[in-house]
Order: structure tokens, then C-alpha cells, then sequence
């Protein structure tokens, strides 16, 4: 069975962006750049997958600008075994990167594609669901535990009132949440080894995608920031602020 | 123009976030009509033709909408769809699901969590843990969108919707239900409480969370929150967790316990009302967001609020 | 709280700018260190010192190893956090391939144990002494104790100790007076006392390898009469699982001033019939062996120096921002400000960063000059090479070290009052810092060394050669119209021409009055250090100011400028003084009589 798993290059984690002056976008020259967290939490169950014996082969895709590929090493250095970037410097929404992921899984024949249930820049939440539409597969968005066996996933789910498990056919798409499990760190003979593993370019030309961008950003800004309060000395004085000042309770 | 908007329900109620998603409707404008699939659900849908705003309610029930998998219900609104302008949907888990699956289907792009409307087809989101707000226009024929319900109000009622039938579509068959777990709980939701008190990985264990914050909460009528931090430690189930993952939340008084503030809980509450931190660090992040902090050992001070609050 | 953020930033900057990582890896033996694989190693170890190593830095410091009844509990977290390291592969970073190495070059090892260090220096000391002891046996160990002994230290299951101090043997070895007597078996009894053993017990691992420095029973007295044993915890089974328990105990461990995480053991061998030792290379010659090994060690000591400047730096940025305190100088009734708004605050800041950062280059830059040493196929290459890196590598632990405790030390004033708390992590590092100019021999010793065996000995060539280095900037230099690097041109040829002056001087005087010399070794290492620093820096600057020049955006560059501009105007300029001390300082030092003290 093969896994194909989307892996995102982001700002990250820790870096607090800030808006380019002008409003047109956001800073991100020179910022600390890193996998999308959520990715690393699928290419983690991919591998385990692959360690327990149900998956033959995981490989990671990344679409974006060379440097993804610093992306997908790290994915191969954590355990995928080959991968493929799709290079292009044009803009790329959630649409786009689904269909481009379509015309890589007409192409590889996954029987499982693990994403990240979001990527934490444009926190958009739409990719995994887009590509489950265009490929009429079931999907398993914000997966906590996932189970493979004859041809079908059970997948519980984190939703708003709690819990829900559900059972789906393969092929598959599956969004991972965060406590799905947590990643490993890379090891470092992984770190050399990846070096040498296999990693394919295409481009959306020549999957035959058309990538343009359907949502037109027409201003950046940083929302309104909370002024700082007081420091009250006790619990009496706390509650006559929130009596007096604030009357909510 | 008119506005589809996809009900929230457990085929018996409606839920309150489908409410703030047809003020977003109602902010863009045009004739709004609610969607209420599901199975056994003709109550839900007669409710609904109450709700301000809404002039059509259209009920789809059938045996395969019962657990609403996004397979089968993106099958149904792709049929309708291209007669709106828009598709709305809650930005919930539920509406978060469901929303891309519809998009990809109709060809258009998702706007993801509005928190306005500035005209037909712009509106305004929170990116990057919503440390930036992006204004985006959409050129799509059919705008599908979810809907960050903290940032509408919720529709009224006295409305006097017409009720009607739609044709159930063909069961995907791709997805089952197996069971769910659903916290119960007598205080309010959290997406939707006035007041919510949320503790973090200061609490200690599971045990201090529920034993410190539970009689608080009770005495405040509030719901209970928790952070990314003490839902990994298992302090709590995971629907407990405010956050840039979690829930987001906006009620009238935030009250954090032992959180330190990181910026991914911040974006899950910082357009609370009022905000109180409690926390032994002076230094915390959380100080720089709260309207009155308290510095000093929870342990004390928490059951101190509580007792003070008679 | 100030969480540790790996600079790789500035890493990156001085292996590919000033250290000359693309030369390095065209070494025969280092090409597995593409550009890639740099940026991957950094990124990975980055994370494992920031999520694993950092967060138990504190807990460490407070809870402490513990010892009781001849056994030591490590502080909550270490077991785990070694465990995993250990199958990371870290451990096996630098160490040869044909016993389970990576075989990275030193120059990428250097800022991966520089992150170690700076997340959590008690920590970084157990792998620090066991790639001491792997090198020791790689260099001179019999096959058969290769076999039995470095696959398993490299994986990391195994760790190992150096046993050099004894109560009455510490700067000076020659004092050794643990026993070590033949056996029919070709093994040895080992009979002694040895004090100060980093990790000389610990639960981290399966068996500990102990380095013991010895006397056989015909040795000649003096440093020529001391050899080298591998001294296991547990003896080893044939299929290479520990086996009996050999005759080597820790009886207890000390209370120190800081790195309360690293076990000090006071260990006692062959209390119980002797404990079973296998001679390394040759008898006499441990100290022999000892000195090559003693570079690398030195080294990473130096390196420490480097950390604690950079950790402490973070920290005290962080408090800087955020604490309110006063309004602008000058400003009446303003708005309160972050004391970082204060010039003094920034002075500090500023003076933290510059030395963190001229500290680095110039560590790097010895590492990568090691690395050619050790690879280069010019023979003459390779002794220049040597040479300058033996030279300068008494500046790094020495001048990287003192600088440290100062830069800690610093880091607390930023902090004010709270910096003297606890609770801020501000004294641990001032604590955890004062250790690194002791161990690994004294900065006195380093300066001896530095001024004898460095400086005189070969009449003071290698250090022209390297002044000589020094001034070949000039002519980059003096094209520059900027007016960053005009100033620092002025400062640093000043600079320079001290550093001539007071070391033409050494070495003039170092055979006629050793002691009138001996007494500005310290005074002249330091200069050593902030002209070599400053070189780093200049250097730097070139290469910042170029980038900028061609129109690269990058903010790194600018603020390397600015640094370098800072060093030159607050470090460079004391060079001056420090001269005039190494030579006319003696006088002070040497005459009052010992009973006037
Ligand atoms: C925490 C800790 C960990 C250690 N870990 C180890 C370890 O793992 N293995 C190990 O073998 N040892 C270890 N040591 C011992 C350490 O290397 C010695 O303490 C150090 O070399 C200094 O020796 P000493 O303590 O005997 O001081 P001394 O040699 O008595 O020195 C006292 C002072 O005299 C000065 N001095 C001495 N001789 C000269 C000289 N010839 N010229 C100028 N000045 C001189 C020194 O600079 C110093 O200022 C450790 C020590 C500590 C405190």
C-alpha cells in the first residue's frame, strides 16, 4: 500500500510575522521557514504505518518554489522514501494545490493520501477535502487515531462536541489533527540517507494544471492590538473590577 | 442574488452557530435560504422557518443524510449550488469539513472563516493564527464560504420562512458512522458561553483541573476551556481546547488559569470581552493580553475567586 | 520566559562566509557534508537542543544528579532525553564510519555541540567526555579494545570519562600517582583515587568507560612515567553485553557552584583487590596521547564559552523587550519604555551579542583550520594548518570561556534584581559558566601553554604568520569608503599592531625572564582573543558589506556591520591597555615578597 503525503514549506512556528508596510502581503523574506506542523504529524503516521507493516511505500509532495525541497528532505530524513516537488513561483491557493495533487495521485495510485488538516500561514483548511471532491474518494478530516486493515480506514475524528470514529473505503484521503501522535525527531544517519533518496520535479504545466489563483488578496493588516490591562493585587480587587469596571458578572 | 446557507443540526435542534451564519448572509445580502439536511429532521427544518432573515427553508431528508458525512451532503448542495451567488457554512468542524469537498466540486475557491463582509465578494480572514487579517475578493461564480461565528451576532427569530422539499441525492455510500463520544455536559458550550473559564498545563493534572475550575465555572454559569498545552497533557478531551486548532471563542469574560499565552491560544480568545489571567509567572504572555491579571499561586487564588463569589 | 532559538542564522553565516565550509567539504573524507546536508544537520539539531535538551535545563539545575549508596540518579528528564540523543545519532556525529560515525567534519560538529551546550551545558558534558575518550582509543587503542569498546561508545549505549585529577595532581599532571600493576594476562590492576570525574557515574547508560591516567610500577617520575588505561564499569562478555562488575566506584559526588545536572564523581579504584585496566598504545607515553586528544577537548570547552554568550544574550533580549522600566533619556513625562529603549541596556545587549558572535566565527574558523589539518592532501597545507589551529586553540577555551562568565554576568545586570533570582535562569547560566575557564586546565594554563609551547617555541613564527593574515585585510579594508568600516580599519590595525607589539615581546623575553613573561600570559591571551575576535568580525563585516553593496535586502547584514563597528569601538580599543600590561606589568605582579600577601 502507498502513501502519499502533502508536506507544506511555512513560516515557522515561533515567528511572528508582520505585515509588509504597504499592506500588500506579509514579510516573510528572510524568516525562519519550516515544515507545516500538521504535515509532519502525517508524514509521522505515514512512516509508522509503514514501520507496522501496512504500508509498503511513503512519498512526500511539496508544490511551490525550489526550496521546497529543503521541505521534502526533511520529510524523507523523517522517514518518506522518495518525493516530488512540484516547482512553480506562481501564486498556489488550496484549489490549486488539490488539483495538482489529483494529477499526482492519477499518477502514483495511492491508497492513502495523509495531509495535514491545515497549514498554519493561510490557515485555510480546505486542501485535503478539495482533493477528496476531485478524486470522489471518502474522506477523514482532523484525524486523532487511524486505523488500516482490509481495504478500509477507521478514523476517529475530533469534533466539536467531542469524539466521532468513522469507517471509510480506500482509496482515501485522511487530515491529521494534533494529537494524532508526535513526531519524531530525525535521526541523523536519516538526515545523511535522505540526502540520497529519490526526488522527482514536475511542474503544473506539465501535469496540466492551471494554477491561477481564484482569490485576489487586496490588502494585509494586523488586526487591532489589545491594549495591555492592570495587574490587581487580590482576588477582592479582581472582583470589584469585574463588578464596577468590566459589570460582567 | 440569493445566499444558500447549510444548517447546523443533530436532526432534532438546530445549532446556535447556524444562527450567527445567516447574520454573515444577511450582511452580504440577497434572499437567504437554509439548507436542513438530514434524517427525521422535519422538525429541525420547521424551527428554522422562525429564524430572522431566512425567507426559504428547503428540508432534504433522507436515511443516508442521518450522520451528515460530507460525501453525501456536498452531493446534495452541488446540485443546488449553482443557482446561489453563495454557499455559506459555519466555520465549525462540521461546516469546516464540508465547505472544501462543495468548492472543489463546483470549481471555486473556499474563503475560509470570514470575520467580515465588506461587500458581495470581499470579504475579511484571519491568517497566520490571525496575527494578520487578509481582505480577499473572489471572482468565483458561486462564492462558498465558512463562517467564524464569534464574529457575527446570532439572527433573531420572528421570521416566517416558506418550507420545502428537496429531492434527496444518491447515497455515496463512502462513509459510515461508528460511534461517537460526545462530552456531556450541563454548562454551556463553549463556542457559544458568555463566560468561559480555561485552565493550562499550570493546573498540574487532570485532577486539580477538574477539582479547581469545575465549581468555579459552576458559580459563573461558565463553560470550560482548556489550552493546547493541557488538553496534550491529558487534562482534558481535546473539544476542550481554545486555540488556532481548537476552538475559537469571543465570550463577554475569558478567564485563563495557569495558561502561559502562547500565541496559537491567543488566537482562539483574544476577542474576548474582558479577559483575566491567573498565573505565577509575571512574565507570561497571557499579562500582556488581560484586561485585570492577578499574579500568584493558582492553587490559592483559584479557590479564593471561587469562595469570594458567593 | 526566553526560550533557546538556535542562531542558525548566524552559523550558517560563518561556516559558509569565514570558516570556509565549501573548501571543508571538498576534503578527501568530508564530502558527506554537502551544502544540504549542513542546512539539514543544523535545522534537525536545532530542534532536538530547543524541544528536548532546553526544556530540562532548568529542572535540571534545581533538582540536581543525586547519590546515593554508590549510585547516581539523574535530574527527571535526562534518562529519556539521553536515550533519545543517543538514537538520534548524535553521539556519532564527528566519529569515524568504520565504527558506526558519521565522520563529519569538525566544522559542523562545532555548532551542533554549540547548540547542545547553549540548551543545556550539563547535559552537553556527557557526550563531550565520551567523544574525548572515543578519540583516545581511535588514535591509540590496540584493535582488540577498539572492538570491544568504540562501537558502543560511538552508538552512545556506552559512555566515557576522562580520570586525570587526583586530590594532589590537578594543573599539574606530573603528579599522578595512581597505580597501575602488570598482570600475567596482559591486563592491569589500577589502585588510586581520582576526583572531579565528570559523569563519572550516572543511570544515563548500560557501562561506563573510564580513561585512566596511571602509573606502572618502573615508570620514571615526572610527566614521562604516566600511562593511559580503558578502566570499564562492568568488564565486557565475549558477545559484548556488560558483564561482572569491575573494581571502579564512585563514593560520592560533589556540590558545586553550577552544572548541578553533571554528576562529579570522586572515584575510587581497586578498593577491592583492583580494578581490571587495559594499557592504551604504549605505557608512558598517556600524556603523549593525552595532548592530542586535549586539543579537541580544549576545544569543545571553548565552545561552552561560546554557548553560554549566545544563551545568555537571548535571554537577556527578551527581558529587555518586555520589561517597562523609566521613559526615554531625555524625554520629560514620556511613556514608559522597555528598558532595551535605555542606551546602557542596549550597550549591554550589544556588547553580549558582539562577543557571542566573534566568539563563534573565531571557534569555527579553528575548527574548519582543523579539519584541513587533519584532511588537506597538501602536506604543507596540512602543517600550516596544524599549527595554526594549535595555536589558537588555547585562545579559544581560554578567551572564549573568560569572556562567557563575563557575557553571564552581564546577561544578570540586564536582567537587574531579577537577573539575581533563580527564577529567571539569568545566575544559572553565570553559575554553569564559571566552570569552563577551570576544567579542561585553567586559563593559566592555557595561557602558558598559549605564550611556551604555542609562541616560543618556534621563536614566535606561527604567530607572525597569523598577524600576517591579519593585516592582508588591510588592503579590502582601506577600498571600503563606508564609514563602518573605515572605523573599523582604524581600530583594527591599532589593534593588530598591539597584538605585535606586546607578542614580539613574549618572545623576546620568554627565555631571558619566564617569569616576567608568565606574568602577562593571561593579560596577553586576552588580547589575543579580542584581536582574533575582532579579526573574525572584520572579516565579517567585509563579506556584510559586500552582500549589501550588491543589493542583497537580507537584515542580517546591516546588523553584522553594526556589530562589528560595536566590537571594534568597545573591544578592539582595549588592546592598547592589555599590551602595555603584558609588557610592563611584571613589575606589580613579581615583587612583593610572599609573606606580604
Ligand atoms: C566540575 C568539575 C569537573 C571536572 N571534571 C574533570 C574530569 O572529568 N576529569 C578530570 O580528570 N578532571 C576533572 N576536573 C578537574 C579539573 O580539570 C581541575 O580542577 C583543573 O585542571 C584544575 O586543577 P586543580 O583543581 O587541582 O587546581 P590547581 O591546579 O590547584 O590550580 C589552582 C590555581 O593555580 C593555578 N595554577 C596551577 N598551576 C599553575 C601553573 N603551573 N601556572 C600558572 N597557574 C597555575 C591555576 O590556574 C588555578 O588558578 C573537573 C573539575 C571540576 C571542578
Amino acid at each position: 500500500m502507498k502513501i502519499l503525503v502533502p508536506v507544506k514549506r511555512v513560516v515557522d512556528y515561533n515567528v511572528k510575522v508582520r505585515v509588509k508596510a504597504d499592506g500588500t502581503g506579509v514579510d516573510i523574506a528572510n524568516v525562519k521557514m519550516s515544515m507545516n506542523p500538521f504535515d509532519e504529524i502525517a508524514i509521522e503516521e505515514a512512516v509508522r504505518l509503514k514501520e507496522a507493516g501496512i504500508a509498503t511505500e511513503v512519498v512526500a509532495v511539496s508544490a511551490g518554489l525550489a526550496n521546497c525541497q529543503e521541505t521534502l528532505r526533511t520529510a524523507m530524513a523523517l522517514g518518506a522514501d522518495r518525493s516530488i516537488l512540484i516547482e512553480t513561483d506562481a501564486e498556489l491557493q488550496p484549489l490549486a494545490v488539490a488539483k495538482l495533487l489529483k494529477a499526482v495521485c492519477v499518477k502514483e495510485q495511492p491508497q492513502v493520501v495523509l495531509c495535514g488538516k491545515q497549514a498554519i500561514d493561510d490557515d485555510a483548511n480546505q486542501t485535503g477535502q478539495m482533493l477528496a471532491a476531485l478524486m470522489n474518494w471518502p474522506q477523514a478530516t482532523f484525524a486523532s487515531k487511524v486505523m488500516v486493515a482490509g481495504g478500509k480506514a477507521t478514523v476517529t475524528r475530533e469534533i466539536d462536541g467531542g469524539l466521532e470514529t468513522i469507517e471509510i473505503g480506500l482509496p482515501a484521503v485522511v487530515t491529521t489533527d494534533l494529537r494524532l501522535n508526535e513526531p519524531r525527531y530525525a535521526t541523523l544517519p536519516n538526515i545523511m540517507k535522505a540526502k540520497k533518496k529519490p526526488l522527482e520535479t514536475l511542474t503544473p504545466a506539465a501535469l496540466g494544471v492551471d494554477v491561477a489563483p481564484r482569490l485576489k488578496a487586496l490588502k494585509m493588516a494586523e488586526p487591532p492590538k489589545r491594549a495591555g490591562g492592570v495587574l490587581v493585587k487580590d482576588v477582592a480587587e479582581l472582583i470589584a473590577k469585574l463588578k464596577n469596571e468590566a459589570k460582567v458578572i | 442574488m440569493s445566499i444558500l446557507v447549510i444548517a447546523e443540526h443533530n436532526n432534532s435542534s438546530i445549532k446556535a452557530a447556524t444562527l450567527n451564519t445567516v447574520t454573515a448572509a444577511a450582511k452580504i445580502g440577497g434572499e437567504i435560504h437554509l439548507l436542513v439536511a438530514g434524517s427525521g429532521c422535519a422538525v429541525v427544518a420547521d424551527s428554522a422557518t422562525k429564524i430572522a432573515g431566512v425567507s426559504r427553508v428547503l428540508l432534504a431528508d433522507a436515511a443516508h443524510y442521518a450522520d451528515q458525512s460530507p460525501e453525501n451532503i456536498a452531493a446534495l448542495v452541488v446540485a443546488h449550488a449553482p443557482a446561489y451567488s453563495h454557499v455559506l457554512a459555519a466555520a465549525t468542524t462540521i461546516g469546516k469539513n464540508l465547505m472544501p469537498r462543495i468548492a472543489a466540486l463546483l470549481d471555486v475557491a473556499q474563503i475560509s472563516e470570514i470575520v467580515a463582509v465588506e461587500s458581495p465578494d470581499t470579504f475579511v480572514r484571519p491568517i497566520y493564527a490571525g496575527n494578520v487579517l487578509a481582505t480577499v475578493q473572489s471572482s468565483d461564480p458561486v462564492k462558498a464560504i465558512t463562517v467564524r461565528t464569534t464574529a457575527f451576532e446570532a439572527a433573531g427569530d420572528g421570521g416566517s420562512a416558506t418550507l420545502e422539499t428537496l429531492a434527496a441525492s444518491a447515497d455515496q455510500g463512502q462513509s459510515k458512522l461508528i460511534s461517537s463520544e460526545l462530552t456531556q455536559s450541563a454548562r454551556p458550550e463553549l463556542s457559544a458561553a458568555k463566560t468561559i473559564v480555561s485552565g493550562g498545563r499550570g493546573m498540574g493534572s487532570g485532577e486539580n483541573y477538574h477539582k479547581l475550575l469545575e465549581p468555579l465555572a459552576d458559580k459563573l454559569g461558565a463553560a470550560l476551556g482548556a489550552s493546547r498545552a493541557a488538553v496534550d497533557a491529558g487534562f482534558v478531551p481535546n473539544d476542550f481546547q481554545v486555540g488556532q486548532t481548537g476552538k475559537i471563542v469571543a465570550p463577554q469574560l475569558y478567564i485563563a488559569i495557569g495558561i502561559s499565552g502562547a500565541i496559537q491560544h491567543l488566537a482562539g480568545m483574544k476577542d474576548s470581552r474582558y479577559i483575566v489571567a491567573i498565573n505565577k509567572d509575571a512574565e507570561s504572555p497571557i499579562f500582556q493580553v488581560a484586561d485585570y491579571g492577578l499574579v500568584g499561586d493558582l492553587f490559592e487564588l483559584v479557590p479564593a475567586l471561587t469562595a469570594a463569589l458567593d | 520566559m526566553s526560550e533557546y532559538r538556535a542562531p542558525i542564522r548566524d552559523m550558517q553565516f560563518v561556516l559558509k562566509e569565514l570558516a570556509g565550509l565549501d573548501e571543508v567539504v571538498q576534503l578527501p573524507g568530508c564530502e558527506e557534508a554537502s551544502a544540504d546536508v549542513v542546512d539539514a544537520v543544523l535545522e534537525e539539531a536545532a530542534k532536538f537542543a530547543e524541544g528536548v535538551l532546553s526544556p530540562l535545563n532548568m529542572g535540571g539545575d534545581q533538582e540536581g544528579a543525586l547519590f546515593k549508596d554508590g549510585q547516581v540518579t539523574m535530574p527527571r528528564g535526562f534518562k529519556e532525553a539521553y536515550r533519545q540523543f543517543a538514537e538520534s545519532g548524535w553521539t556519532a556525529l564527528g566519529c569515524e564510519p568504520e565504527w558506526g560515525g558519521q565522520g563529519l567534519p569538525k566544522l559542523l560538529a562545532a555548532p551542533v555541540s554549540e547548540m547542545w551546550k547553549s540548551a543545556n551545558h550539563a547535559f552537553s558534558l556527557c557526550p563531550l567526555l565520551t567523544s574525548g575518550a572515543i578519540e583516545a582509543l581511535v588514535l591509540s587503542g590496540t584493535d582488540t579494545l577498539k572492538q570491544t569498546f568504540l562501537e558502543k561508545m560511538v552508538s552512545g549505549e556506552w559512555t566515557g570519562t576522562m580520570n586525570i585529577t587526583e586530590p594532589g595532581a590537578g594543573s599539574d599532571l606530573a603528579a599522578i600517582r595512581t597505580r597501575a600493576e602488570p598482570q600475567a594476562d596482559n591486563t592491569y590492576k589500577v589502585f588510586g583515587q581520582k576526583i572531579f570525574i565528570t559523569y563519572g557515574e550516572h543511570d544515563l547508560a548500560e557501562n561506563i568507560i573510564h580513561l585512566v591516567l596511571a602509573r606502572t610500577p618502573t615508570a620514571p617520575e615526572g610527566i614521562k612515567g604516566i600511562s593511559l588505561f580503558i578502566v570499564p564499569k562492568f568488564m565486557v562478555n565475549d558477545d559484548g553485553s556488560p558483564g561482572a562488575r569491575n573494581d571502579a566506584w564512585c563514593v560520592s559526588i560533589e556540590h558545586k557552584l553550577g552544572i548541578h545536572a553533571s554528576p562529579t564523581a570522586v572515584m575510587a579504584f581497586g578498593d577491592k583487590g583492583g580494578a581490571t585496566g587495559y594499557l592504551v598504545g604504549e605505557e608512558n607515553r598517556g600524556i603523549e596521547y593525552m595532548f592530542i586528544m586535549m586539543n579537541a577537548a580544549r576545544f569543545g570547552v571553548g565552545m561552552e564559552g561560546v554557548a553560554v554568550c549566545e544563551r545568555a544574550y537571548q535571554r537577556a533580549r527578551d527581558y529587555a523587550r518586555d520589561r517597562v522600566q523609566g521613559t526615554d533619556i531625555g524625554v520629560r513625562g514620556g511613556a514608559k519604555v522597555p528598558i532595551i529603549a535605555h542606551p546602557d541596556v542596549r550597550r549591554m545587549l550589544m556588547s553580549m551579542r558582539a562577543q557571542a558572535e566573534a566568539s563563534r566565527a573565531l571557534a569555527y574558523v579553528v575548527a574548519g583550520a582543523h579539519d584541513k589539518a587533519l584532511h588537506h592532501p597538501d602536506t604543507e597545507l596540512r602543517k600550516q594548518n596544524q599549527a595554526f589551529a594549535d595555536l589558537m586553540i588555547p585562545v579559544v577555551k581560554g578567551w572564549s570561556t573568560e569572556i562567557g562568565i563575563k557575557v553571564a554576568s552581564t546577561g544578570i545586570q540586564v536582567h537587574g534584581g531579577m537577573g539575581y533570582m533563580e527564577e529567571t535562569g539569568a545566575s544559572q547560566h553565570l553559575r554553569d559558566a564559571r566552570i569552563s575557564t577551570i576544567y579542561e586546565g585553567t586559563t593559566g594554563i592555557q595561557a602558558n601553554d598559549l605564550i611556551g609551547r604555542k609562541m616560543a617555541r618556534d621563536g614566535g613564527a606561527t604567530l607572525r604568520s597569523v598577524i600576517g593574515m591579519m593585516r592582508a585585510l588591510d588592503a579590502d579594508l582601506a577600498r571600503q569608503g563606508n564609514e563602518h568600516l573605515s572605523a573599523i580599519r582604524t581600530r583594527f590595525q591599532a589593534a593588530v599592531d598591539e597584538l605585535a607589539r606586546a607578542g614580539e615581546w613574549l618572545v623576546a623575553n620568554y627565555a631571558k625572564d619566564v617569569r616576567a613573561a608568565s606574568a602577562g600570559a593571561v593579560p596577553f591571551l586576552t588580547l589575543f582573543g579580542i584581536v582574533a575576535g575582532g579579526w573574525q568580525m572584520t572579516r565579517a563585516a567585509l563579506v556584510a558589506q559586500a552582500k549589501i553593496d550588491g543589493g542583497d535586502s537580507d537584515p542580517f547584514y546591516p546588523a553584522k556591520v553594526i556589530t562589528a563597528r560595536f566590537f571594534a569601538d568597545h573591544l578592539l580599543s582595549q588592546a592598547e591597555g592589555l599590551a602595555s600590561t603584558v609588557i610592563e606589568g611584571a613589575t606589580g605582579v613579581m615583587v612583593l615578597a610572599e609573606e606580604q600577601f
